[in-house]
Formats: C-alpha cells, sequence, structure tokens
C-alpha cells in the first residue's frame, strides 16, 4: 500500500459514511418527534405536543396527521387564530377531510371572520355533517347562527329546532332561537342589550315550540309576555302569527299577520302569510292583491310568484299562472310546492309531458326537504310535516 | 365596570402572580438573540413602570416574538391590553398564558372578565368559575369581582337558585348591598337578563324585588313585607311578584301566602318554584291530596329539579308510598348530593322501608356534609 493510501481510503469512507447520514438523519429526526409528539398527547401534555407537533410539520410540511393534531390541541386551548393554519394545511393535504371543515369554520367564527366560517360550515354539510355528536351539536349551533345574521332566518331555525330535540332547556339555544324569530341579523356577542329581554322572551316560546313534545301552552305564555312588553317592535307579531300557524290557529294567526303589516308596512314575509292564509280560505282577490305587493317590493321573492301562480290556477287563468310559477321555479328550482303547482298549472294547459316532469321533481324533492318551506313548517319533526295540515 | 377596574389595578401592581417568571422553551435561542431579549424584556418592564403604556405593549410584544411561552410577557401584555379596554386582544393573549400556566386563578380570572366584555358569556362563566375553583389568593378585590360575574351570569344562563346562594354570601361577605340589589332583583324574578340588560321600564321592579329579597335575607320582615306589598300593588300582572310576596307571607300567615302563590299561578302556571312552595306548605297542614298533583306538575315543568324530586318524594312518604317516596327522593339526592334536607327525608324513608344500611349511610353523609357546613 502506498504511504498515506489508508489515510486516503479511511477520508473516502468517513465522506461517504458523512453523506449517507445526512440525508438519514432528518427522517430519524422527524420519525423520533413524531412518535415524541403522539406519547405527549396521549398523555396530556399538552403544551409539548403543540411543540413537537409544530417541530414535526416543519421539518415534514406533507404531514397532515401533524397538522390535525396541532390544530386541534390549540382548538381545545381555544387559540382560535393560532389553529386556523394548521386546520387550513390539513385541508389542503387530504381528500377525507371528515370533520376538519367544521373546526376551520367554529375557528373564523371564533375569529370574526364570519364569511370564511359560514363557507366552510356550508362545505362542512355538503360533504356530510362529519364528526363526533358533540361537535356537529357545536357546528351546527354555530352555522346557525351565521345563517341568521345573514338573514336565512328559516334556514337558521331548521337547525336549530333539530338541535332543540335533544336539550330540552339551553339558555344559548333560546337566544339564538329569539335572533332568527325576531329575523334580526346579529349573532349573540352583537346585539343591543336592550334587546335581551324581547330575544329571550321570543326564544323560549320558539323554543317550547320547537320541543318534540310541541309545548304550545308554554311557547304561548312567553309569546304573550312578548306582546305585552314589545308588542310594538317590528317582527314580533310576525313571529306570533308564525306561532299561531304552527298550531294551526289560522284565525289568530291572520290577526298577527296584519298587525304586524300595521307596524311593518313592507314586511313581505307577513304578506306572503297572509296571502297563504286567503289562498286556503279562498278569499283570492285578498290573496291575489297581497302577493302582487310582495313582488313590488321584492321581485324575486320565489313565494310571492308562487302564490301569485296559486291564485291565478284557482281562477282559472293557467298560461299566466304557468308564467308566474315558471319565475318562481327559475328563483327556487329546489322547492318541491312551487313544482308541484307548476305540475297542476301545466296539466291544466293539457301540456303532459311537463305535467309528468314537473311531477316527479315534485316527488324527488319531497324526499330531500323542502327548500322553501315558511318558518312553521321548517321547525317541525320531518314526522308532523308529513301530516296533511 | 367598578369590579373589573379594581381587580386589573390590583393585577397590575402585583407581579406575584406569577408563580415563576421563565418558563424554559424548546428552542433555545441563539445568544444575541437571549441578549436582545432581555434587553427588550428590561425596557418593556420600564416602560409599564413609567405608566408608558403604548410602549410597554410595543415592547412586551417585540420580547414574545422572540420567545412566545413568556410568561410574565404574557400576563403583562394581557393587564396592559385590559386595562385599554383592547378586550379581544387582552383575551387571546390570556389564552396563551393559561395553557401555559393552566393553575393561574388569576389568569383564568382576568380571561373570564375578558370574555364577559366581549360578550362571550357562556366561556366567561366557565372560566371564572375556574378562577374561584383554583382560588386567587389573598387578592381580596378581584375575588369579589370574580363572584360579582359569576353571580350575574348565573341568573343569564337560569341558574337563578344558585346566583342567589352565590349573592348572599357577597352581602354576607360585607360588601354594600346597593349594587346588589338589582342582580338580586333579577335571580329573585328569574329573568336571564344582566343588569346592563334590565329594560328601563322595568328597572324599578326589579330594584323593588332587590329590596325585598334583600331585608328578607337580612331578617327584616316587617321592611320586606313592606317592599313587596308595594311591589305587588305596582305590578300585579308581572310573573314572579306575588311569588315573592307568598313566599315572605308563608312564614308568618300561610293563609295569605297561600292566596299569593295561587294568585302567581294564575299569572304564571309555569312557575315550579310556586307550585313547589305551595305543595310545601300542603304536606305541612296534611292535605297532601292537594300537594300532590302539585309536585307531580312542578317535575314535568322541570324534570332536572332536584327540589321538584325531593317535594314529591316527601309527599309520596306522606302518603304512605314508601317505595315511591324512596324512587323520587334518590332521584332528588343524584341531582343534588349536598342537600342535606334530602339526606334526612331519604333518612326516614329508609328506615320506614326497613332499609337498614341504607339509612346508615345516609345518617353518615349528613354527617359528614355537616361538619362540611360548620368548617365553611
Amino acid at each position: 500500500m502506498f504511504p498515506g493510501m489508508g489515510l486516503t481510503f479511511s477520508f473516502l469512507i468517513l465522506l461517504l459514511a458523512a453523506t449517507l447520514q445526512a440525508s438519514v438523519v432528518p427522517v430519524k429526526k422527524f420519525e423520533q418527534i413524531a412518535e415524541q409528539a403522539e406519547t405527549a398527547r396521549t398523555t396530556d401534555r399538552v403544551n409539548d405536543a403543540i411543540d413537537l407537533y409544530t417541530e414535526g410539520v416543519h421539518l415534514k410540511p406533507t404531514w397532515s396527521e401533524g397538522w390535525w393534531w396541532l390544530g386541534s390541541l390549540l382548538y381545545d386551548q381555544d387559540r382560535f387564530s393560532e389553529a386556523e393554519a394548521p386546520f387550513r394545511r390539513f385541508l389542503s393535504l387530504t381528500p377525507k377531510p371528515g370533520p376538519a371543515y367544521a373546526f376551520l369554520g367554529l375557528c373564523e367564527y371564533e375569529t370574526n371572520d364570519y364569511d370564511g366560517a359560514l363557507k366552510h360550515f356550508r362545505t362542512w354539510a355538503q360533504r356530510g355533517w362529519a364528526g363526533t355528536p358533540d361537535l356537529i351539536d357545536v357546528a351546527v349551533f354555530h352555522f346557525a347562527l351565521l345563517l341568521t345574521q345573514e338573514g336565512r332566518f328559516v334556514e337558521a331555525l331548521y337547525l336549530l329546532a333539530t338541535e332543540a330535540g335533544k336539550s330540552r332547556s339551553s339558555p344559548g339555544l333560546a337566544e339564538a332561537m329569539g335572533l332568527a324569530s325576531l329575523r334580526m341579523k346579529n349573532i349573540p356577542e352583537n346585539y343591543s342589550s336592550e334587546q335581551r329581554e324581547m330575544v329571550w322572551l321570543a326564544g323560549e316560546a320558539a323554543l317550547y315550540a320547537s320541543l318534540p313534545s310541541y309545548e304550545f301552552d308554554r311557547a304561548n305564555d312567553y309569546s304573550h309576555r312578548l306582546l305585552v312588553h314589545y308588542g310594538q317592535q317590528p317582527n314580533v307579531h310576525y313571529f306570533c302569527g308564525t306561532l299561531y300557524g304552527l298550531q294551526h290557529k289560522s284565525a289568530e294567526a291572520e290577526v298577527e299577520f296584519k298587525e304586524e303589516l300595521r307596524i311593518s308596512p313592507h314586511h313581505v314575509p307577513a304578506m306572503l302569510e297572509l296571502a297563504s292564509i286567503d289562498v286556503e280560505t279562498n278569499q283570492l282577490p285578498e290573496a291575489s292583491s297581497l302577493a302582487e305587493r310582495a313582488i313590488e317590493i321584492e321581485p324575486i321573492n320565489p313565494v310571492a310568484h308562487q302564490l301569485r301562480g296559486r291564485v291565478l290556477l284557482a281562477t282559472e287563468r293557467f298560461q299566466e299562472s304557468v308564467r308566474e310559477l315558471e319565475i318562481a321555479k327559475q328563483l327556487a328550482p329546489d322547492s318541491a310546492p312551487i313544482r308541484s303547482h307548476l305540475a297542476m298549472a301545466y296539466r291544466q294547459l293539457g301540456r303532459k309531458k311537463d305535467a309528468e316532469r314537473e311531477a316527479a321533481a315534485f316527488l324527488s324533492l319531497t324526499n330531500k326537504g323542502e327548500g322553501l318551506a315558511p318558518p312553521y313548517e321548517k321547525t317541525k319533526s320531518s314526522e308532523q310535516r308529513g301530516q296533511p295540515k | 365596570m367598578t369590579f373589573a377596574c379594581f381587580a386589573v389595578l390590583f393585577l397590575l401592581i402585583s407581579a406575584s402572580v406569577l408563580q415563576s417568571v421563565a418558563v424554559p422553551s424548546r428552542h433555545k435561542p441563539a445568544n444575541d438573540k437571549t441578549a436582545n431579549f432581555e434587553e427588550i424584556s428590561r425596557e418593556a418592564d420600564r416602560a409599564r413602570e413609567e405608566n408608558r403604556d403604548d410602549n410597554a405593549i410595543r415592547l412586551y410584544q417585540q420580547g414574545l416574538n422572540f420567545k412566545p411561552t413568556w410568561k410574565e410577557g404574557l400576563w403583562y401584555l394581557s393587564t396592559l391590553r385590559y386595562q385599554k379596554e383592547q378586550y379581544s386582544a387582552a383575551r387571546d393573549t390570556l389564552r396563551r398564558f393559561v395553557a401555559y400556566d393552566p393553575q393561574a386563578g388569576p389568569g383564568w380570572a382576568l380571561l373570564g372578565m375578558s370574555e364577559y366584555q366581549t360578550h362571550e358569556y357562556s366561556r366567561s362563566l366557565d372560566h371564572l368559575r375556574r378562577a374561584m375553583s383554583l382560588g386567587l389568593g389573598d387578592r381580596k378585590d378581584m375575588a369579589q369581582s370574580v363572584f360579582y360575574f359569576v353571580s350575574i351570569l348565573l341568573t343569564r344562563f337560569e341558574q337563578y337558585d344558585e346566583s342567589m346562594s352565590l349573592l348572599i354570601s357577597i352581602v354576607k361577605s360585607g360588601q354594600p348591598a346597593d349594587s346588589l340589589i338589582e342582580p338580586v332583583g333579577l335571580a329573585s324574578l328569574r329573568m336571564p337578563l344582566l343588569p346592563t340588560e334590565i329594560p328601563p321600564d322595568r328597572r324599578e321592579l326589579i330594584r323593588m324585588a332587590g329590596q325585598g329579597a334583600l331585608a328578607m335575607e337580612g331578617n327584616h320582615q316587617p321592611e320586606a313585607g313592606r317592599l313587596f306589598g308595594n311591589m305587588v300593588a305596582a305590578y300585579p300582572n308581572e310573573p314572579g311578584v306575588h311569588f315573592l310576596y307568598g313566599a315572605l307571607l308563608m312564614d308568618v300567615r300561610p293563609e295569605d301566602g297561600i292566596r299569593e302563590m295561587k294568585r302567581e299561578l294564575e299569572i304564571f302556571p309555569f312557575n315550579a318554584s310556586a307550585r313547589l312552595r305551595l305543595a310545601e306548605e300542603y304536606v305541612k297542614e296534611e292535605k297532601i291530596e292537594e300537594a300532590l298533583p302539585l309536585a307531580q306538575m312542578a317535575i314535568k315543568l322541570d324534570s332536572k329539579r332536584a327540589s321538584a324530586h325531593m317535594m314529591l318524594g316527601e309527599v309520596l312518604v306522606a302518603k304512605g308510598d314508601i317505595p315511591g317516596g324512596i324512587r323520587e327522593l334518590e332521584t332528588a339526592r343524584d341531582e343534588a348530593p349536598q342537600t342535606i334536607r334530602i339526606r334526612w327525608d331519604l333518612l326516614r324513608a329508609y328506615t320506614a322501608a326497613n332499609q337498614g344500611d341504607d339509612a346508615k349511610r345516609e345518617k353518615e353523609e349528613i354527617e359528614k356534609l355537616s361538619k362540611a357546613g360548620s368548617a365553611q
């Protein structure tokens, strides 16, 4: 062997080993960290777990499980603004996000990013409402709060009513139902303190009316107190009218809707409820006039067009009826009642194929649930909704 | 916000809230970073001590960028933000603070008070209760604030009896009763509102109820009678009014008490408390058949209420239905294990049913609870 050769050889081996180590160490380190993170998490060393998951996702940014646990642990500590980013990363990495959209929505709600939260709650719902029963309750509740804030009161009440069936008494739920029932575009954290009692009374009434046991006596007691103290406030009579509607007390409901229109002359939902009662009691000129006024105020209100279409159908003005109902269908293609009335109108005109198509759509949509049902329909259980009025 | 202000001022001058100042970080900063951090933390403290709050806030934030787990920095940043009424920022900082020091009662207290200000009432109540259970050391002002906030939040969450107990304990601790009139009035009338949420046209009623209830609690029965009498005259159709007057009269003139309770039930048929108080009086007068439907209806109205199950248990035992009575009393005991009256009822019922072991166990529990009560 040449002098110095042994040294060179050793050096080459060392160099090779060092090169190999350089590529191996991070993987090994990541695996160690991942293991330590899991141990910390499962032994309730939450802060250590957060640090370790943070380190782990820095070493391996594609580690979806790491992002998931990091988000979840921060969420559990109410550190919502910090939890948002991990949930976002998790969602970008996984094809099966499960409840992550709900968690992200909740974080965004807490950081006042209400548009983002609503968007993500919707995605979560579209993907099947994944999560544990507790998470579903919390997410559904917040989803409903944001729907209320957006002015989608019927949908909000529908969601809240499903929650009411689970917990008999819940001050938070009553408050949320009060806001939606009074059509206040607010979340519980941001409405005026002067309105608190009004919201509470309406909420209790709505809650008792939504219970599976339909405690209308109790609901009426609260709505009576609401009327005594807040009878001059907008939406109060409308809400009491819907409560009477739930109890099939059309005459009392009519009085309340009329009173609402006296207080709020442009109250379209009250007009439509009144028009609906008028159609059912065959007071067609009154119904027609109310529906037309509603269309004037809200030209893109599908229920207004539907009601006008129904009046025209009942007065045998079939061509005009089809025209109105087609507008309604265009505005709300998922509304089963609109499709049903359209089928009837087509049938009257002898348009058999169109009628059959609409009847089929009606059946299919009925199975999915009503998109345009009024509040008293939405707050009923599915069992009760199936009953004829 | 007198209560909150007291607490914060006290906290700002009290560094003793921090059990240990430094938290070892997993990521050790380099030497220059350490030097920078130490310089910034000194500057921040100096700015705070010299009341240059905006500078102090900026410096604490800078320090926390170097060392996110810096407990002292998190604490002072929170208190400064709270003092400057930046409640949501204070809340977020405090959430980090309590994550690193979950045993810090004052941290939970200030977090709960911040959440109160941001109207996150449910969380606020949870965190303030946590502060109460962890303790606040010798911070008397802060403890008073926490008790006050907890009591008014309990009312808002319809836990009226618990709220009332707490309010009474605040009165007994020597706090001026004036600031408690409205909270006591709200809890007495079972209205789930905060004092700031009282509608102007109901304030007088609530104050009358509060003054009457405080007089009753202070054993000034004639004064309470006068106040409640005035309240009933001024607001004869308001729910809760006749109940309060009836509860006062029941001990001195039961026939008038019964009349008021019946009037209450005409106005508000869903008042479970009125039904129970009436049932109790009927049991005392041995009118068991009249007591029975009242107690049964109270349970229907509020199935989780321990006192309703207790009353039905007492009625059934008085009626001779011992197994039925025991069943109800056991439900009541499960709902409210600390209530001695339920234990006494059970002891008597078990004895009547020859369930000696059960009776003995209840007797032991009564002794334990009595001892704990005296110690408190």
